[in-house]
């Protein structure tokens, strides 16, 4: 008898094209499920936290400041306050997921497989950016229900918060890269993501700053962020929203090709 | 001259170390423990509030434009500036009970105490006193530095130290029974997000109790922060919108009733013993 057709034929491996699409969703849908798995901290806790920020600043200043670029002040805030929440998250998202896997040791699971770098990166990046979406969704429709929301122009929305999640997502794996401990990546956490976050416009027109802050806050990337989704809703902007985008595009071809060049050289990830 | 012989272990050094109704050492080391905690990681603990805390005075400030009295003769910066203390010395005493308690059961770490000769008034004692300290230091640090941007007065001492310490005590005790309670990281979470931040924004921290709605009002006198806030405020300002004696008597009340019944659940060793 002949031997079976299974025998005759060795097992080889899988042949992948110039893209790895298997992996690259494998790794994509990882970092999905990782912020699921825990939606009350991921999504249910910054939709509350929001609100929470919106009621305190409505009911302290809603009085002292009725007008502010042409509406209302809760109007004015719930699209500053919408980014936050969303920066803070894409932020968190690769960010820790990239010092856990460090820590805990398998992150040798995510570079042994047959990814490149550009795959790694996009498949990390595009977990964040995810969740950064989720979250600007679910926040922002929470808010509908307080705050009368209006929509001036959704490209510009869509526009601005794919950018801006996607900027975070990037600075959180270079951060979760180059950071060795958990401490490392909550002091930039503190000191430097929830500062850029809480001033750059979220609460407050540009004009009211100072001279010499009001050019530095002209140079702030997470201003023109802000700036421009705000605007998508609300019709009014502070700053040029062409300089806004241009800006932001740059940002983001900068960092992807830092975060690209981090990974495929290995830089704190490999011995 | 002879070397000194050493003293041989003789029996007395063998037994056991007696001590009287309470194990002060024992007590002393679990307190410690929680206070070295506490220093190693001083610039996350101390540092994270601080910059939260002037960033939020900041935006409040930039946001009003400067204008407006939030009470007759209290500029903005004057309210809220002890609101905030308030709410982060809160947060960190939560923060630090909860999260020292929920990390021992989850590591094992809670084996060690509890085959320690601790009484469980013992144990809760020194959760919550390191929690009450940690939560203290916050608090001074925070005050202090705002004193340099915001004017304030120490119009009334005792109700300063008071009412700190009372609001402290209130949330390292919610931070033991979260941390009693919880057997996830994310039930930790959940309750941080549900319990404590609620009870720390909407109690007058940010904004008086009379410019909110008539309705509203009336939960924020049920809110312990309140009446917390208050108290503190009255002894920066010398202004307070409640009754200080009421607010002292509700503080009282509360951290009683919650260290009894934190205390009944450790002897019985609710999800702490198999």
């Amino acid at each position: 008898m002949q031997p079976t057709s299974l025998s005759q034929r060795p097992p080889t491996p899988r042949l992948i094209g110039p893209v790895n699409w298997r992996g690259l969703w494998t790794l994509y849908m990882k970092e999905v499920r990782r912020f699921l798995n825990v939606f009350t901290q991921t999504l249910l806790a910054p939709m509350i936290t929001t609100l929470l920020f919106l009621a305190i600043f409505t009911l302290a200043l809603g009085r002292a400041v009725q007008q502010i670029g042409g509406v209302s002040f809760a109007q004015f805030l719930a699209p500053g306050l919408i980014m936050m929440a969303m920066v803070q998250n894409a932020f968190a998202n690769t960010s820790s997921s990239i010092v856990s896997a460090k820590v805990q040791g398998n992150i040798v699971d995510i570079l042994m497989p047959p990814l490149s770098p550009w795959e790694l990166t996009l498949g990390v990046v595009g977990g964040g950016v995810t969740r950064g979406l989720l979250v600007g969704l679910t926040v922002g429709v929470a808010m509908t229900f307080v705050v009368p929301v209006s929509i001036h122009d959704p490209l510009f929305i869509v526009f601005h918060a794919v950018n801006a999640s996607l900027m975070l997502a990037l600075l959180g794996l270079i951060g979760g890269i180059w950071a060795e401990k958990f401490d490392h990546i909550a002091a930039v956490t503190n000191f430097v993501i929830t500062p850029f976050s809480f001033l750059s416009g979220t609460f407050y027109s540009i004009e009211r700053l100072p001279e010499t802050w009001h050019a530095v806050a002209l140079m702030n990337p997470f201003f023109y962020m802000i700036d421009g989704f705000r605007y998508g809703f609300i019709g009014h902007a502070d700053g040029s929203l062409i300089v806004g985008m241009l800006l932001l595009l740059a940002v983001n071809i900068a960092l992807w090709t830092l975060a690209h060049r981090m990974i495929a050289t290995g830089y704190r990830l490999k011995a | 001259m002879p070397p000194p012989v050493p003293r041989p272990l003789g029996p007395r050094s063998l037994g056991p170390r007696s001590f009287g109704a309470v194990n002060w050492r024992g007590f002393h080391t679990l307190y410690w423990r929680g206070m070295l905690r506490t220093f190693k990681y001083a610039w996350e603990f101390l540092g994270g509030p601080l910059v939260f805390s002037l960033l939020f005075l900041a935006v409040f400030v930039l946001a009003a434009g400067g204008q407006g009295e939030m009470a007759p003769g209290v500029s903005l910066m004057q309210f809220i500036a002890p609101g905030i203390v308030i709410f982060s010395l809160s947060h960190a005493a939560f923060e630090n009970a909860g999260f020292a308690l929920l990390d021992d059961k989850l590591e094992g770490m809670i084996g060690d105490l509890l085959a320690a000769p601790l009484s469980p008034g013992e144990i809760l004692g020194g959760y919550v006193l390191s929690a009450l300290c940690s939560a203290l230091m916050v608090g001074t640090l925070n005050l202090g530095v705002m004193a340099l941007f915001v004017d304030l007065r120490l119009h009334d001492l005792p109700a300063i130290a008071g009412f700190a310490a009372a609001a402290a005590l209130l949330f390292a005790l919610i931070g033991t029974l979260v941390g009693l309670w919880a057997e996830r990281w994310e039930h930790y979470a959940m309750a941080e997000t549900f319990l404590i931040m609620p009870l720390g924004f909407l109690s007058g921290t940010f904004f008086a109790r009379g410019a909110m709605p008539e309705s509203f009002q009336a939960v924020v006198t049920l809110n312990p922060v309140f009446h917390a806030v208050d108290g503190f405020r009255y002894g920066l300002t010398g202004f307070t919108e409640g009754n200080l004696a009421a607010a002292a008597a509700i503080l009282a009340g509360l951290n009683l009733g919650l260290w009894l019944l934190a205390w009944r659940l450790f002897s019985v060793g609710y999800k702490v013993k198999p």
